[in-house]
């Protein structure tokens, strides 16, 4: 993956919530598809990974608050409600907001989808219920996603979430599901197979 | 103890278990071909060394479609991407006869169910997007890889926790000039944006088990939109005499116990539903027609995964016999598949879009693809039975994409304004 900054899960994460309310569009709020496709498939130059991560997290968020990629620090959490991630299974956002250098997106609920392409590009997303009414924009917050807790260190308000499986947690770890493949052995495998 | 859904026995049958319990995670296999979009990188498959053997667990279980650009597509898209994946299955292995490319080309999903990739009691993965979903029309357990496709492809099994299943009932007879598209729109007006959170969709009911596969396909190619995962119908005699005519593959379709364990039931009569459009930006306000009638239309789209299929633009051509299209409007209807353009030119349907003032491009996902073919300007609005209304969904992020069923659509463009479609037909 290259010197792309990665969340380290196996520690206690501090950081900062963004909260956003309502639909989290994929394609819209939270990396305007059309504006997307200049830093895709089809843009005049095939860019790396990390050139496009770079180049999309410009539009992080884009739509709710033009300035967020100036604002957000490496580290932070994006806190979402009940349509986190909402519609097609576009992964561009979850380039976007790696790129934004967000931890882990705390949020009320979301889809497979989203999820588990989050998951491969080394974003971790998890529910937690609650999350909305526990955080606000500018709090600070500590999460362990190993353990299945977040806590609000300026309300002091914790909640817990079901942790992801050790498998899981070990394809962010490797920053995404490819750099994942590429190092996966035959015995991680199998210990992966339920 | 409840018994098990047909998700369920779908999960357990696929990983050589006796059952698997909701939030079990679980590497599930695949008897059915999996289907690879032709156009573009697929999905992260670009990553993958094709020289890395073995870089494909079975080759003859892929299958390669083009149709997000089609032939009207971007000239990068539709020149170098197509020869990249060309190339790939070269190497790689992938049967000539599992290639879709230009000549046979058409929306992956639409091809997937016309050539029985996805099977009752089957997984079916597809690498294209999340209107796979529509294949769950067939009986199976049919999602997206999405980005997550290199395990699959390079192991042949992926991980998944087993969903929540959602039961959805549909009883009654739909009013004419009311279709499957408006039945979905309506039904995801009610339980909105986060309905089925995560969850599988199975839709029952004497409505459903009225409906021809076309409109089943329909019914199924928006699973996502109420936050779900994919959806179902459970295999009748409809799904095993489509399935039959395309395949000999042995089917052992699965079914659902009585006694199901289900995350919520709901029930919806249909016989009170209007005709329904649904306006921009957000996906799941639908209204009747009445409220959006007389707004003044630019565009006009029919075709898609969602209603691309022949049964579609049969109904497109009941309301456009013997009219044309309003001089103010460009009404593009792109056929789901060479297979359904071929049929229309067959039944006559071509003729009456021509005579009507349609434009025609060859089968594709048409303008829904991201506005690749004939895309929306600057102030366009646009009534589309495309999947999405988000701005720039069809080109300019400053066009208005209202959603509703092929007739209305047509009605519309006919009309140079939205329209009810029970006064056309």
């Amino acid at each position: 993956m290259g010197q792309v900054w990665m969340p380290d899960i196996d520690k206690t994460m501090t950081g900062g919530a963004w909260r956003f309310e309502g639909t989290l569009d994929v394609d819209w709020e939270l990396c305007p598809y059309q504006a997307s496709k200049a830093f895709g498939k089809e843009s005049a130059r095939k860019l790396t990974y990390i050139e496009r991560m770079e180049a999309l997290k410009m539009l992080a968020l884009q739509p709710l608050d033009p300035d967020f990629h100036k604002k957000v620090q490496r580290g932070d959490f994006l806190i979402g409600d009940d349509r986190t991630g909402y519609g097609h299974d576009h992964e561009h956002a979850c380039i976007a907001l790696r790129g934004a250098g967000i931890g882990t997106v705390l949020c009320e609920g979301t889809n497979v989808n989203f999820r588990r392409n989050s998951i491969h590009h080394g974003l971790p997303v998890v529910v937690v219920k609650g999350i909305m009414s526990a955080a606000k924009t500018g709090d600070t917050l500590e999460v362990n996603l190993v353990e299945g807790w977040v806590k609000n260190l300026t309300s002091s308000k914790t909640l817990t979430f079901k942790p992801w499986p050790e498998f899981v947690l070990d394809i962010i770890r490797k920053g995404g599901l490819y750099p994942w493949l590429r190092e996966e052995t035959p015995a991680t495998n199998q210990s992966a197979v339920a | 103890m409840a018994g098990k859904n047909v998700i369920q026995k779908i999960l357990a049958r696929s990983v050589g278990k006796p059952s698997v319990e909701t939030g079990d995670f679980v590497h599930v296999r695949s008897n059915c071909i999996t289907t690879v979009g032709g156009d573009g990188d697929g999905r992260g498959l670009g990553q993958l060394d094709p020289n890395a053997k073995p870089s494909v667990f079975d080759p003859q279980r892929i299958g390669i479609v083009v149709g997000h650009a089609g032939a009207g597509g971007m000239p990068r898209t539709a020149g170098n991407h197509r020869r990249k994946m060309r190339q790939w299955a070269e190497t790689v292995g992938v049967p000539r006869e599992n290639i879709f490319d230009l000549g046979s080309q058409g929306v992956e999903h639409v091809i997937a169910g016309e050539q029985a990739w996805a099977l009752p009691g089957e997984v079916y993965l597809s690498i294209v997007d999340g209107h796979t979903t529509a294949l769950g029309a067939l009986g199976g357990f049919a999602v997206a890889l999405s980005y997550g496709a290199a395990e699959y492809i390079t192991k042949g099994y992926t991980w998944i926790e087993v969903p929540p299943v959602a039961r959805i009932t549909l009883t009654g007879r739909t009013k004419p000039g009311v279709f499957a598209r408006d039945v979905y729109e309506y039904v995801l007006g009610q339980i909105g944006p986060n309905g089925t959170p995560s969850q599988v969709i199975v839709w029952d009911g004497d409505y459903v088990r009225d409906l021809d596969m076309d409109a089943r396909f329909t019914l199924c190619a928006n699973a996502l939109f109420s936050s779900a995962w994919t959806n179902i119908i459970e295999p009748d005699d409809v799904t095993l005499d489509y399935v039959r005519t395309r395949t000999n593959k042995a089917l052992v379709p699965l079914y659902g116990d009585a006694d199901a364990e289900y995350e919520q039931q709901l029930r919806f009569d249909v016989s009170d539903i209007e005709p329904q459009v649904v306006p921009p930006p957000e996906r799941h306000r639908a209204a009747a027609v009445s409220k959006h009638a007389g707004l003044k239309i630019s565009k006009a789209h029919i075709g898609t995964c969602a209603n691309g299929r022949y049964e579609d633009l049969k109904l497109a051509a009941m309301v456009l016999k013997g009219r044309k299209i309003h001089p103010d409007v460009m009404l593009n209807i792109t056929a789901g598949s060479t297979a359904v353009y071929r049929r229309c030119l067959d039944e006559g349907l071509i003729g009456i879009f021509m005579d009507a003032g349609v434009f025609l491009p060859p089968a594709s996902c048409g303008m829904c693809a991201g506005g690749k073919n004939t895309p929306l300007a600057d102030g366009d609005v646009c009534i589309s039975s495309g999947t999405c209304n988000y701005p720039g969904r069809m080109g300019s992020s400053k066009a208005d994409i209202y959603l509703a069923s092929p007739a209305t659509v047509a009605a519309s463009a006919v009309t140079g304004e939205i329209t009810d479609p029970r006064q056309l037909l």
